[in-house]
């Protein structure tokens, strides 16, 4: 399970990096790093939180499991 | 920083190494109208998508565009019974001319190409997307020429760099932004395929030739020509045609590449790289030099010029052609750009804080302009490394000659 973002909604809040704070980060203009890893699927419920706190709709969730399709062209 | 212009070329030239196919007929020729294609190519043959298929594959044909995916593969990924099929004549790039010199010069070619990619695969229709006027006038009057262009329609697109690529390019064509989505969706699972102009002429050149006689020229693994737009420090610069894989300094030499010190390939989301002759102009070639082929860009900067400041002036001509529509690449690139001005003033504290935004704007935005900045970046800083020592104590004692171009009508 990934965290995805749109970047082109993104605002930079923090609200993401306030409620996943072990995993999301803030870079020095107030935007979301998010990890490479997948999160635990103990932690859905906290993912699915910051994904609804976010002001500008701008995260998803991804589910699967290989959450980027392979190289696929535009 | 004072910057001289280069100077703008109403017509550009056109050379080859080796036998002209793209470019065939315009060394005497200003433009080819249908018969005058006719007598230079001959006539089409018909094909299938099966037929088209197995050339591709067999001539390992990849796109032209900068991305180099192979063109069977996007035919088939494509989904829906009538799908649309665009060309992508946009040429953002300054630095590039050759769909410029397709689309003006020789339009007939890319048409051949495109029309029958699309009956290939049952377009419902085929669309050439430009910027340039004289390209629309150009293919528009060559689709007045034919009778097999019912379906065929030109459209002027307006906007910068990042307008296009293929996502925003599509946007754009259905009345939308010229921007790139947010969310990443494939092209061809939506029905439409997108690749570069000069892909399509490949294309017509590869149905005429079929694989075999294709693949006479150019590697193994990359048979065919390229088309490059070589410029800055040369005698000749221009657009050029040579089988992939030809030596860079055989390339430079032909060019009359005056006292270079470093090659921009690629384009400004491509690499800087050390004028070794020995270089391969293929897309493994210059991927083993740690550079990139890209969009066929070969441009040489000389020791007259402060290569410094040439890439300082383009870092910042990046930053300003970022859409504006993410944070990291909205932030990020201005501050890129700044430290690579900190480090041409003599701040060699820029360095650290340069491959620091760098890294940081990777991979974090709607489309890979970010990316390509902070490889167009890093690599200039590591083939410069002397040059900012140099800066930093006391300078070069060049000026910035404006060797790598920055937008302007060509």
């Amino acid at each position: 399970m990934k965290l995805e973002i749109d970047w082109t909604r993104c605002d930079g809040h923090g609200l993401c990096a306030v409620l996943l704070p072990g995993h999301v980060r803030l870079d020095e203009w107030g935007f979301p790093i998010l990890p490479e890893q997948e999160f635990e699927p103990g932690e859905l419920h906290a993912v699915r939180r910051a994904v609804a706190a976010c002001p500008a709709l701008a995260l998803r969730v991804n589910a699967s499991r290989s959450a980027r399709p392979a190289a696929r062209p535009a | 920083m004072t910057a001289v212009l280069p100077r703008l070329h109403g017509d550009t030239d056109t050379w080859t190494i080796g036998a002209p196919r793209l470019l065939a007929g315009l060394a005497t020729a200003p433009v080819l109208d249908h018969r005058a294609h006719v007598t230079v190519h001959g006539q089409l043959p018909p094909t299938g998508l099966e037929h088209l298929l197995a050339l591709l594959d067999a001539a390992r044909l990849t796109g032209r565009g900068g991305a180099g995916f192979p063109l069977a593969a996007k035919l088939r990924g494509l989904v829906g019974r009538r799908p649309t099929v665009v060309v992508n004549g946009s040429e953002s790039e300054p630095a590039s001319f050759k769909d410029r010199v397709l689309l003006r010069r020789t339009p007939h070619l890319v048409l051949d190409g495109a029309i029958a990619v699309g009956d290939s695969v049952g377009a419902r229709r085929v669309v050439v997307a430009v910027h340039d006027p004289q390209a629309a006038a150009a293919v528009r009057a060559a689709v007045a020429q034919r009778r097999d262009a019912g379906r065929v329609r030109v459209e002027i697109i307006d906007g910068g760099f990042v307008a296009g690529e293929a996502r925003a390019l599509v946007r754009a064509l259905a009345g939308g932004p010229a921007l790139p989505p947010g969310r990443h969706q494939h092209l061809t699972e939506q029905g439409v395929l997108v690749a570069n102009a000069e892909t399509f002429a490949q294309t017509a050149v590869l149905l005429r030739l079929g694989a075999r006689r294709f693949a006479e020229t150019g590697t193994t693994n990359e048979p065919g020509t390229a088309l490059l737009t070589i410029g800055g420090a040369v005698d000749r610069p221009g657009v050029v045609e040579v089988p992939l894989g030809t030596p860079l300094g055989i390339v430079l030499q032909a060019a009359g590449a005056v006292d270079p010190h470093a090659i921009v390939a690629g384009g400004y989301h491509g690499s800087w790289l050390a004028p070794r002759a020995d270089v391969l102009v293929s897309r493994a070639g210059l991927a083993a030099a740690g550079a990139t082929l890209g969009a066929g860009v070969l441009y040489v900067v000389d020791g007259y010029t402060c290569a410094l400041g040439e890439l300082a002036r383009v870092a910042g001509w990046l930053a300003d052609e970022s859409a504006g529509q993410c944070g990291p690449c909205r932030f990020g690139l201005p501050a890129l750009a700044a430290d690579v001005d900190a480090l041409y003033r003599g701040d060699t504290s820029g360095l650290s804080r340069a491959v620091r935004h760098a890294g940081a704007v990777e991979g974090r935005g709607a489309c890979k302009h970010p990316d390509g900045a902070a490889r167009f970046v890093t690599s200039g800083l590591h083939l410069l490394r002397e040059e900012i020592e140099r800066h930093a104590h006391g300078g070069c004692g060049r000026p910035v000659m404006g060797r790598l171009p920055i937008g302007g009508a060509r």
